[in-house]
Parts: C-alpha cells; structure tokens; sequence
C-alpha cells in the first residue's frame, strides 16, 4: 500500500482544531456572564469532538484527511493528516477535554484566574489535538513544545509556592526534553531530507548507524520527559497534585500520552518496524519501560497524598505503552494503542474523584478519606469502578487492554514482559484498593461522614451535578469501553487498522 | 549582472543630507521631525525599489571617485548588501518615530537626531561598499559618529563608557586597516568580489596574518569574545541608541565585516582548504554559551539584553564560519531575525523604563497587568530567541543547526541547543515575572488622556517589530521576505559548488 492511498483534501482536522483556539478568545472576551461563556465553550469543546468522531469515520472508510496549514520555508511545512492511531487519540483527547471541561466549570473558582484557566485549558486542548493530527514531524513537534509550554500557566494555577515550584521543575524538564526531540527532528531531516510521517518509516536504512542512533536516544529521551520514563519522571508527581484537578485529569489521561505517542510514532512512522529493530535498541528500551511500570507502581504504594499517589499510578501505566512499542509485535501494539485511550477514561474518572473529594471533602490525604464513601456514594462508586478497571477486572475496559496486552506479548514470546504486565496489575491493586477501603470499610473519620456546614461544600452531601456528571460519564466510558471492545469504531477496531498500517499486516 | 544605478549612493546620501539639514535647522522641532522622516521614507523607497532587480539578480552599481587607478570609493548592491541595508533602513523609520517619543524633552535633540542619521548613512554606506576601503572608510565614520549618541547623557559614567567604546573600536580599525593595506599589497585590489580576491599561492603565513588582522578589526564590533568589553559598558546611551546601534547597525556592521572577509575576500573555497574558519567556529561557539552564561546573572535589563545580544551576534559569525550553504543562509538571515527580535526587546525596555522608571530585572513583577501589549511584545520576542516554532528564531536555528550537520560538525549542533536553553533561562523569568507574579506595589496610573498603556510612539514601533518576528517565522519562503534574499546572496557565495537551499 502507498504511503499516500487514501489521502483526501479535507479542512475537518483544521477545524477540530480551530474550535478549541477559538476558546482562548471567548475565555478572554470581555463582560460576557459565567454561564454564557460557560456555554460558547463547552459549545466549542463538543464540536471538536463531533469532528474528531466524524474522523474516524473517515478512517475507518479508508480515507486520510489531509490538511496544509503553513509552508515557511520551501523544506518546512505543517501539515495535518490523519491515520487510525491519530484519530483515535484525537477523539480521545477531545472527549477527555470535554468531559474535563464541565467538571472545570464547578472545580474552578471564581475570580481574575478563572478566565486565565479556560483561556490557557482551550489553547492546551487545540495543541494537543494537533499532536494527534500531526502528519509530519515539525508539525508534531510545534504541537507538542506549544502544549507543553502553555501547561506551565496550568500547573501554576493555584500560585502556592508549592505550584510555583512544581511549575518550575516542570518547566524545566520539558525545555530540555523538547530541545532534544527537536535535536531528534534536525537529525531525521538531515539523513532523510523529508519530516512527513509514513506508515513503515522513511529514513534511509542505509544512514551510518551512529547518526541513527543519536536521533532514536534523541527522540526516546525528549519524549521520553513527557512520557515520564523512569528516570525522566521527576516532575510527574509534583505537577498533578499542584495542579487544579480537572486538569491533573487531562494531563495524566492524554498529555503524558503525548510523550508515549511520540515514541510510537517515532518508532513506527519515521523508523519503521524494520529499521528499529536492525538498531538493536529495542531490548534497551524494554528495559527501561519494565522498570518504569515496576519502580511506578512500587512508589505509589507509599503516598499519602492521593493525587500524589495517582501521578506515580499514571508512570506506571504510561510504562505499558513504550514497553508495548518496544517489542514491535503487532498484536502486543494493538494492546497498547487501546490501553492508551482506556486508561485515559479511567485515570480521569480517579482524578475527578480525587478532586471532588477535596473540594467537597477537604480530603486530599489516605487517612482524610476515611468513611467518606458513606457521604459521597455516587463518587466514591465512581472512583471503584475506575480502579478495578485499572487493575484489570472483566469486564472493565482496562480488562480488554491488558488482555490484548497479554495476548501480544505471548504471541512474541515475550514471557518477562508478561510477568512485568502482571506484577504492574497486582502493585495497581495494591495503591488503588486501600484507597477503596478507607473510603468504604475505615473507621469513618468525624466530620467526614455527616455533612457538617463546612465553608468548601456549603454543606452539600455529594458532590455538585456539574462535576458529578463528567465524573460519572468517565466512569460509565470505562465500562462501556469493556463491554463494547469489539463494536465498530471503538478503540480495538482502529487500534488494529494502526498496526496494519505500521506493521503491513505481517 | 552589474547595471549602473545611482540609488547605492543616494540611498547613504539622503540620510547624510538629513543630518546636515538636522544640524541646520534643527531648533525648530517640526523640521527635525520634518526632514528626519522624509529622508528615512525615502531612503526606504530607494532600497526597497532596488528589490525586485535583487531578487532577478540584478547588482546595482555606481563608481563615485576613482583616486587612483583601481582604489576609490565605489558602491554595489548586491543581495547580501541589500538584505543589511534593507533591515537598517526599515527599522531607521521604526526606531526614529520611538525616539521622537522616547526623546520628549531631553537635552540636545539637534545634536542627538543628527548623528543618529550620520549613523544610519553610513551604516548603508558600508551594506552598499564595492571595496574594502569604501568599507573602511564608512566602518570608521560610523564609530566616530556613534561616539556623541554613547555620551549623550554627559554623565561621568556616560563619558567613561565613550571613552572605552573608542578604545575598542578605533583599535579594532587599525587592525582593519592593516588588513586591507596587506590585502591590497597581495592582491593589488580591493574589489569585493565573488569568490574572493586572495589566491592560495600567497602563502598561508600572508593570509593568516591578513585574515587574522580583518576578523580582529571586524570581530570587535561583532562582540566576538574577548572582544566585547565595550557593549555592555554602552548600555548607559539612552534607548533608542542602544536599540538600533547596539542590536542592529553598529554590531551588525561588524557581523557584516566578519561574513565580508569569509566569502568576498578570501572566498569559500580558499578558506575550504586554508581552515582558518574552524577556530573562528570554536571561538563563537564559545562565545555563544559564554555571553549566555553571563546574562543569566545580569539584574539590570539593558545588560541582560546586551549580552544576549553578544551571544545571537557570534550565531551569524558562527554560521559564516561554518562554510556550508544552509550554513551561510542561516547566518544571513539571522542578520534580520535578530534585528527585529532584539529591537522589539529594547523597545519594551524603553518604554518600561519610560513608563514606570523601572531597569532591573526584580523590580518588574507584574508589569504584565499595566503594559500588556508590550509585554506580549516581549514575549514574542523571548519566543524567537528561545527559537521555538512559528517564530523568526526558530528559521535560524534550523538552518544553523543543519549546515553544522552538513558541516560534519555536530559538536555546534549541541551548542545551539545550550544556547537555546540559556535563552530560555534569562528571558523567561522576565515573562514569568511580568505575567505571574503580583505586582510589589500598585504601578502609576495612566497619564491625564491617555488610551494606551504608554506613549503612542513607543508602542507602535513595539507592536511592528514584535509582528514581523512573527510574519518572518512563518513567511520566509514568500518572495521579497529577508529569506528569499538571503537564498539570492547564498548562491552568490556558493556559485563554486555546494547545495543552495
């Protein structure tokens, strides 16, 4: 199949695209109410996902939406073209956005940050769905520095000197991993004198392997920051508990996604299967995406602070992705592909929790949760859902990813990475369950359980609709995602059109 | 192909002719304003009608006076010299209109407006030279005439700070000087020329000894380390002097010297098999992450900006250096890109400095509430620096990096990325400081009647330069913008061999 069979001129992944940035300018317009801006923007978040639903329409028909956005120089240019594994991050990140959007509107409170909040949470939306469209490297790359510069204004949201200071590690290690990805797409232009992406790769084989190599570390170390590979990590569990928690919700559901999707991309779309694993960085990688799933899911045990302890819960399920890309196997890719939009929908659903927790609650701490499920059932409900689907129980979509995970990797022979799978799962039981238990079994902490008239609630008992809703729509997406894995359009079906663009149906 | 064309010299000689009338009739403040703008209008037209002939290919050429046989003072636009003079001329017009309003009120207006159209005149006198004395003589006039701009304040500091700018530069065109005697000893001509006037056979001890004698002289003011001393000490002239002459004529003027001397005097070839461009690469990249370095620690805001001006001057000599066609384009367009980005970037300091009385860097927490605009200005600038995408920073920074590659010198590749974090250590806390952190105390109101947050004339020019960074990220490939020029210039340079981009 050529690698440009299907290509369609279509200004839809421009338009997905350009709703959310239209965003930025309602969040700022002057002397609109609350509820009429509320509305425009929620308007606007919907459309982008209509559109990225419309999308994979498209793809799933065969076709490949195209769209040139900017040519600055006569070898740069930026251009959106969608394949399968776009469209599936794309909706996911829309959906997400959505959802995370409406819970924002009750999490956030009024004042002169407000409009600071949702100008800069749209601009992070549209960036990151150009990450998804991107159909070549610079594309990519301008999409991913943007969304990730502009998550500082987020992470700082609150202005605590613990924010501040989590902004600035964050800052910190994204600059330096975003200068090397761009190292990585200098390199790439200068041995294959081309950015765009194919299925398949497009460097030359036959480039001297040094020059290969440093691109690949490049590439797997810059994005790897994001991706928050151990021992890139740092910032991971210092941004998501400073950060207000409908975004600590986006920023663990897609954006840390982002850095794993760059790696697949990489891998697939600018080396190829073949190139990648004549390299013989594989095993490397492997290796340090095990002990990213291990040495994630082991910190986590330890953490009081929930947020806290969810960010290292995101390390180590981010950790199945690259190891999913690391041992090439089709089957074993698939699996992650959909991992990716499953654990989204389920790590929103936790950090939704979390957040009405402490905003209904006060209850950031383990030991401040106790009894609480008693207060606040539906949530609490909720936050179980999601973490026995994290864990992997049938039939919740985090089930459906691990089996095809498993499945892959035994089809590869890739016994350990098995063990790595089922030791990540077995270590989610163990941060996520107690969690459930303090919430449901502990002794009930006082002035938890009865709705004292507390100045964070107002006295309510559960939560308010506008949050409970996104809450218990991600939650319900968890579900139905299991149940549903084999439907047309879900995240299976186009997972494996991905791999059978990348892998060639071998 | 050469066509005699008078718009080379009348294009030096409008704002020459504006100086005189400056100092003539000057007291009167409406025909200062008067001839100051008509001239930098016309002289704009005259560069900018020579630009479609540019991009044919045309090279406009004039003989003014022939001394002797083959030596005198001549002058020729080719693409490299209308790329310089066409970003001196344009932002002449800018950064005039932002010192009529940055200027309100100060002493000695006359003497100030005149020599700042003497310098603009000879700064195109040396984008316009056809030979290195031309070159010379218009290099050494602008030093001279840049001299009561450093001073203008009288200050004992001010004086002081003269009084090293001399030093330095006037040492530097001795150096020059002896580099151009020797040339014309060598070669028995100064021409210019495109694949250089000096031939191998002269010896390499000769051409050493030259090639060493013109980078000193020019390097000086390019702020080559250790030759920078003087501009961070010039920093006390008012702004408008430090925006145009210390981020673009002056400083460029040197950068300028130093790519003259690499592809019109020795040629690309001959300095190919000579080398001598690899301890020049070495020293700007030192120079780049040094000058850095150093900013980071600087408290004071026009310091700051100076010596990242040093760091982004060694990127043009770096790419010079380099010898390479992407290489080459880089450095050529950064002559541009780094103009608009800095000026913007002096502008706003001026315009805070004006407005608010603030200099240092601790002292503008939360500016962004009072002066939005310009702060967004700023940012857009701090962007390009940082050489992220959609930026006029980032067109450098790609092309740089990939003649390093096509260099085989992947070791600058590196020192681009250091620098590009260095960038962003010393212009973002600026960003961070403006936007994210509360004010210290309330910043005065608005002045009686006015809309904006500072002067109308400040802001304009602000608000131009900050835009065109932005059009010159995402429009290089149009016709007429700074890089199809520098594409023009490059297949001049390289018409040896190499790929052109």
């Amino acid at each position: 199949m050529s690698p440009t069979a299907g290509v369609v001129v279509s200004w839809w992944p421009g338009v997905a695209i350009a709703l959310p940035l239209a965003g930025v300018a309602v969040s700022a317009a002057y002397g609109w109410s609350e509820r009429r801006r509320a509305a425009v923007l929620a308007a606007l978040s919907l459309g982008a996902l209509l559109v990225a639903l419309g999308l994979i329409r498209e793809v799933l028909a065969g076709r490949m939406p195209e769209a040139h956005l900017l040519h600055m120089t006569a070898q740069l240019w930026m251009v959106l073209r969608i394949d399968a594994a776009g469209a599936l991050y794309g909706a996911t990140v829309a959906a997400l956005g959505l959802l995370a959007l409406t819970y924002a509107f009750g999490y956030v409170r009024p004042g002169p940050r407000r409009a600071r909040f949702f100008a800069f949470f749209m601009a992070c939306l549209a960036c990151t769905l150009g990450v998804a469209y991107a159909g070549n490297l610079l594309t990519f790359l301008v999409f991913y520095e943007a969304f990730s510069v502009l998550t500082y204004a987020l992470v700082i949201h609150e202005q605590t000197p613990a924010a501040i200071a989590a902004g600035t590690k964050y800052i910190a290690y994204i600059l330096v991993g975003g200068s090397l990805v761009l190292a990585g797409v200098l390199l790439t232009f200068f041995l294959a004198g081309d950015l765009a992406f194919v299925g398949g790769g497009f460097l030359p084989v036959d480039a001297p392997r040094a020059q290969l190599l440093t691109a690949f570390w490049c590439f797997v170390v810059g994005f790897g920051v994001k991706a928050a590979l151990v021992p890139l990590h740092g910032w991971v569990p210092d941004a998501h508990p400073a950060a207000p928690a409908p975004f600590s919700a986006v920023l663990s559901g897609v954006m840390v996604a982002a850095g794993a999707f760059g790696i697949m991309r990489v891998v697939f779309d600018v080396f190829g299967v073949g190139l990648f694993t004549a390299l013989g960085v594989a095993p490397w990688l492997t290796a340090i995406a095990a002990a990213t799933v291990l040495v994630g899911a082991v910190l986590a045990l330890g953490q009081e602070d929930l947020k806290r302890r969810l960010a290292y819960s995101t390390i180590s399920q981010m950790g199945y992705l690259t190891l999913a890309v690391s041992l090439a196997g089709s089957g074993v890719m698939a699996g992650g592909l959909v991992h990716l939009v499953h654990h989204a929908f389920m790590k929103g659903t936790l950090f939704f929790c979390a957040g009405l927790w402490i905003h209904v609650a006060g209850a950031r701490r383990l030991g401040e949760l106790r009894g609480v499920g008693a207060r606040m059932p539906l949530t609490t409900a909720a936050f179980t859902l999601a973490a026995l689907g994290m864990i992997g129980v049938p039939p919740l979509s985090g089930f459906v990813s691990k089996w095809w995970l498993g499945i892959g990797m035994l089809e590869i022979g890739a016994g350990a990475a098995l063990a790595v799978l089922l030791a990540g799962a077995l270590l989610a039981a163990a941060y996520l369950l107690p969690v459930v238990y303090a919430a449901y079994f502990a002794p009930t902490r006082p002035g938890v359980a009865t709705p004292i008239r507390d100045r964070a609630s107002g006295g309510a008992r559960e939560a308010p609709w506008t949050m409970l809703v996104p809450t218990l729509a991600a939650a319900a997406l968890t579900l139905a995602f299991g149940l549903g894995s084999h439907l047309r359009g879900f995240p299976l079906q186009l997972a494996e059109r991905a791999v059978l663009a990348w892998f060639g149906g071998g | 192909m050469d066509v005699v064309d008078a718009r080379p010299i009348l294009a030096p000689f409008v704002s020459f002719l504006c100086a005189g009338l400056v100092f003539a009739v000057g007291r009167s403040i409406f025909w200062r304003r008067f001839f100051t703008f008509l001239a930098a209008f016309i002289k704009m037209g005259l560069v900018f009608s020579m630009l479609p002939g540019t991009l044919r290919g045309v090279v406009y050429v004039y003989d003014f006076v022939e001394f002797t046989p083959g030596i005198g003072i001549a002058f020729r636009a080719d693409a490299y010299g209308m790329f310089f003079a066409l970003v001196s001329s344009t932002l002449w017009l800018f950064t005039t209109i932002y010192a009529i309003g940055y200027m309100q009120g100060d002493r000695d207006r006359v003497r100030f407006f005149g020599f700042f159209a003497l310098c603009v005149s000879t700064t195109v006198g040396v984008a316009f030279a056809e030979n290195l004395l031309t070159f010379f003589l218009f290099y050494e006039t602008l030093t001279i005439c840049t001299y009561p701009l450093v001073v203008h304040a009288e200050t004992p500091e001010a004086l002081r700070a003269g009084r090293i700018y001399l030093t330095y530069t006037l040492i530097g065109g001795g150096f020059a000087l002896v580099g151009a005697v020797m040339v014309n000893a060598v070669a028995g001509t100064l021409t210019l020329s495109q694949p250089g006037i000096l031939s191998g056979d002269l010896g390499t001890t000769t051409l050493a000894i030259i090639f060493t004698c013109l980078i000193i002289g020019f390097g000086v003011k390019a702020g080559i380390m250790p030759l920078h001393g003087w501009l961070p000490i010039a920093m006390v002239a008012p702004t408008p002097v430090s925006a145009l002459l210390h981020a673009v004529a002056v400083v460029k003027v040197g950068a300028f010297g130093v790519t003259r001397v690499i592809y019109n005097v020795f040629g690309v070839e001959l300095l190919g098999v000579l080398g001598f461009t690899v301890p020049l690469a070495f020293l700007a990249g030192f120079t780049i992450v040094a000058s850095s370095t150093i900013a980071l620690t600087q408290n004071h805001l026009k310091r700051r900006l100076a010596y990242s001006t040093i760091s982004q001057l060694s990127y043009i000599v770096l790419g010079a250096a380099l010898l390479t066609p992407l290489a080459a384009t880089a450095a050529i367009v950064h002559v541009a890109n780094q103009a608009f980005a800095k000026i913007t970037m002096f502008f706003v300091v001026g315009a805070i400095a004006r407005t608010t009385g603030k200099k240092y860097v601790s002292e503008i927490d939360g500016i962004a509430a009072r002066m939005p605009i310009s702060m967004a200005a700023f940012t857009i600038a701090a962007l390009s620096f940082v050489g992220v995408p959609l930026t006029a920073g980032f067109i450098t920074k790609w092309y740089l990096a990939l003649g390093a590659l096509e260099a085989d010198a992947w070791w600058f590749v590196l020192v681009l990325i250091v620098s590009a974090l260095l960038n962003a250590g010393y212009f973002f806390p600026i960003v961070h400081r403006a936007y994210f952190r509360p004010a210290k105390e309330p910043w005065p109101p608005l002045e009686e009647g006015r809309r904006f947050e500072t002067a109308k004339t400040l802001l304009f020019p602000i608000v131009i330069c900050a835009a065109y960074v932005l059009l010159l990220g995402v429009t290089a490939e149009v016709p007429g913008m700074p890089f199809s020029i520098a594409q023009v210039a490059v297949e001049g340079f390289f018409a040896g061999g190499g790929v052109v981009p």
